[in-house]
């Protein structure tokens, strides 16, 4: 799978990792499939700034009309996003294929 | 506290900590004590009620880590009953401020005893204090005993609470993480619902992913009061601003431990944010921005005058240097050491501010005394403070506050009138006091405004004649009338209160003043109030010195009080035994003293000598030398014990070539060429006994 094309989330949604996070969905946005839904089945650590930052790339993709859809998203995700009261980007989530 | 051990290693780190604490508490209580005052215009500002919160709470848990018991069990009540009134089920009256101000010296005092500073065990009046502070919270010793050693708070019951939290940008770098803080409120109870606030987070062309951006507003049903809920947040404290509001939505009474307060548990809301201006009102004068953008050493005083004196002693010896320097006459060295100079300069200066202290902190303390005071003498007043960011040297701060104190207890006694009388002269009843300091040109100016009744000049002037400062019949100009309040034994108080008719007058304030090298001044519109001026400068260390010779002696006169340099056609006949005499300059009589009589300097006369003419408090005198050497830097010395007494001079300091000069005080020598001018004019009619003073008292 082109990453370019594709975007998965870390392992680790966290400080640490959210700067090249922010660089890859960027990219992403310029060329890749922004329309596929985005992988978030491998997530395993998240914190508030992980949730952040894909409140503001959905809020980038609203802007542009689309929604965000994550993929198969983790426990952990989900159980971050209840927390934090990102309950959108849970329910807009997809249990099926990428596309 | 026990002391088992003296080389228990806690024993020893409590013995060593316990100093900061102190330090630390006592700003916290006098934090408490301006908060309360605040308070007392403005009784439901809930941020300030928050601050105050925190102060005692603040010096109640770090008492705890010291094992102070006395302080952790009285600031327990002190505590309850503000946690009860940010609750808003209490309102802050006046007798309950009152209450608080008593309880917040008793915390003091407890504070000295375990700083060893104590005075006798007040035990008693601490238990009827306690007894006050119980019925004041509407405690029943019952209940009080029951959560004795918990967080402050009775058990607020089921209740349902809005939050609204934003984090702020620094939340992350701070490594905090608000996913934990909300996970920990939800286990507080169920969380009915939250959202994020979206909309505050920029797109992820603008995102900067490490700062937070995070806002919550969430529902949260818990058994937990609210400092239980705050307490979540405590780790986040400076990063966070907190908003809660209890909803009555459930019908259920409120707790039956305090019915009096029923009434005000309606939607009580409350930013309890211990954002940064909730900080900072903490810490009044602080001047500290709490946001982390400027950041502070805690360093104590001593090791900063002691770097203050090294750097003394640094530019008497590069002096010293140059001096020798310039007679090798050799280009380079002399070069190398102007530029050891400037650094040196450099240095000085920036050494010099590290001990300037907003002023502030000393104008917050009359708050308590304009309460009380007006309080006492039965006046409404509203003090008012402007400025107070000014910053001024330590010292200065610490040696002004009694002169200052004694101005604003003048004020409040003879200045201000009371309400019905001001309502006859058509003022507001309430009072106005302004304490308000600036810079301005190298100095600090301080002014103490009142719109009182005024200075009534022909009382002034009358007491004045009886006493004998001016001639009987003789009336001069306004200004100078109001410069006779600055003499010795001059009272226009017709009645000697216990406040500030001490004994101690004006003229102590104005010797105060000027031995900080100061100036003090008076305005006064009859009926309109009056103004009086204190202008001081910034620092005591170093001046800018002008240096002069006698003989082989050696003299400095602080350079800005220097006006000009003229010849002396002075016969040596001219001076009386103690060295003064009057010479005419350009058509005015310009009294003069001459060092070389006042201070018996042996020394053969010179063929030419010089006035230096200075002015100081309004007048002018000269000064005749032999010698003029030019500006010098001088770094100020203390004379010893022994020449505490010499008239005319305010310390010594040491030249380059390890020579010592005195250093001039200008205004006392002022002082006794003009008594001597005065004899001269008068003939020793007006103030017999007056012109004598000996050269050292």
């Amino acid at each position: 799978m082109d990453h370019r094309r594709h975007l998965a989330l870390p392992r680790e949604l966290c400080v640490p990792t959210v700067a090249a996070l922010r660089t890859d969905c960027l990219e992403w946005l310029d060329v890749g499939d922004s329309d596929a839904a985005v992988d978030a089945s491998g997530v395993d650590e998240v914190d508030a700034a992980g949730v952040q930052l894909l409140v503001s790339l959905s809020r980038t993709l609203a802007a542009r009309g689309r929604p965000l859809r994550l993929h198969a998203p983790s426990g952990p995700l989900r159980d971050a996003c209840r927390t934090l009261g990102a309950h959108a980007l849970i329910d807009a989530s997809a249990d099926g294929d990428l596309r | 506290m026990s002391r088992p051990d003296d080389t228990d290693p806690d024993t020893l780190f409590i013995a060593e900590a316990l100093p900061a604490f102190v330090s630390e508490a006592r700003e916290q209580i006098e934090g408490i004590e301006q908060l309360l005052l605040q308070l007392e215009t403005a009784p439901d500002d809930r941020e300030l009620l928050d601050a105050l919160f925190r102060c005692a709470h603040t010096v109640k848990g770090s008492a705890g880590l010291f094992g102070l018991d006395a302080v952790v069990d009285f600031t327990h009540h002190v505590e309850t009953l503000l946690d009860r009134l940010r609750e808003g089920r209490l309102l802050l009256t006046p007798a309950l401020s009152t209450l608080l101000l008593s309880s917040n010296d008793e915390i003091r005092s407890l504070v000295d005893a375990a700083a060893g500073q104590g005075t006798e065990d007040r035990r008693e009046g601490r238990e009827a204090l306690v007894e006050r502070l119980r019925d004041a919270a509407g405690d029943t010793r019952e209940a009080q005993d029951a959560v004795a050693d918990t967080d402050a708070d009775a058990p607020a019951g089921p209740g349902r609470w809005r939050v609204s939290v934003a984090f702020g940008t620094d939340t992350f770098r701070n490594g905090m993480d608000p996913l934990a803080i909300l996970a920990y409120l939800g286990g507080l109870g169920r969380l009915a619902s939250i959202a994020c606030r979206d909309t505050a987070i920029p797109p992820l062309e603008h995102l900067d992913p490490e700062s937070c951006h995070l806002g919550f507003d969430l529902e949260l049903e818990t058994d937990a009061c609210r400092a239980e809920i705050e307490h979540a947040f405590a780790f986040a404290r400076d990063d966070v601003e907190l908003e809660m509001r209890r909803l009555d939505g459930s019908g259920r009474e409120p707790q039956a431990e305090d019915t009096a307060a029923a009434a005000a548990q309606t939607d009580v809301e409350a930013a309890a944010g211990p954002g940064a201006t909730a900080a900072r009102a903490a810490r009044p004068g602080d001047g500290a921005p709490a946001d982390g953008a400027t950041r502070y050493i805690r360093v104590p005083a001593d090791r900063l005058d002691e770097v203050i004196n090294l750097l003394g002693e640094l530019v008497i010896a590069g002096a010293g240097a140059s001096l020798l320097a310039r007679q090798s006459g050799q280009g380079p060295l002399v070069e190398a050491n102007a530029q050891i100079g400037r650094l040196v300069e450099e240095i000085r200066n920036g050494t010099l501010q590290l001990r300037m202290v907003p002023i502030g902190e000393t104008f917050a303390r009359f708050r308590r005394v304009v309460r009380d005071t007006a309080a006492q003498l039965g006046k409404d007043v509203a003090l008012e403070v402007v400025g107070g960011e000014t910053e001024l040297d330590k010292g200065m701060v610490e040696r002004i506050a009694d002169p200052l104190m004694h101005l604003v207890r003048n004020a409040l006694d003879h200045g201000l009138e009371s309400p019905a009388d001001r309502e006859v002269a058509g003022k507001p009843p309430r009072g106005r006091l302004v304490l308000a300091a600036c810079h301005e040109s190298g100095s600090v100016l301080i002014r103490i405004t009142d719109d009182g009744r005024g200075i009534d000049r022909r009382k002034v002037l009358a007491r004045a004649w009886d006493r004998g400062l001016v001639e009987r019949g003789v009336t001069p100009s306004d200004d100078e009338i109001l410069g006779l309040i600055f003499e010795p034994g001059f009272s226009t108080a017709e009645q000697v209160t216990n406040l500030s008719g001490r004994g101690v007058g004006m003229d102590v304030v104005k010797r105060n003043v000027e031995a900080l090298r100061g100036h003090i001044g008076l305005r006064s519109d009859e009926g309109e109030g009056t103004t009086v001026e204190i202008r001081l400068p910034l620092t005591l260390a170093i001046i800018d010195g002008f240096l002069i010779g006698v003989g082989p002696s050696r003299f400095v006169v602080p350079l800005e009080a220097v006006v000009e340099v003229v010849e002396s056609r002075v016969a040596q006949g001219a001076f009386d035994a103690r060295g003064r005499g009057l010479v005419e300059l350009r058509g005015q009589p310009l009294p003069v003293v001459g060092l070389r009589a006042l201070y018996a300097l042996e020394s053969p006369h010179p063929e030419r000598s010089s006035i230096v003419v200075l002015h100081a408090a309004g007048r002018r005198y000269g000064v005749v030398v032999d010698q003029l050497l030019g500006q010098h830097q001088t770094v100020i010395k203390p004379l010893g014990r022994m020449f505490r007494s010499l008239r005319g001079m305010s310390g010594s300091t040491i030249l380059g070539n390890g020579e010592v000069a005195l250093i001039i005080d200008v205004g006392a020598l002022g002082e006794l060429a003009a008594a001597d001018a005065r004899a001269g004019a008068n003939a020793e009619r007006a103030a017999p006994g007056r012109d004598r003073r000996p050269v050292t008292s």
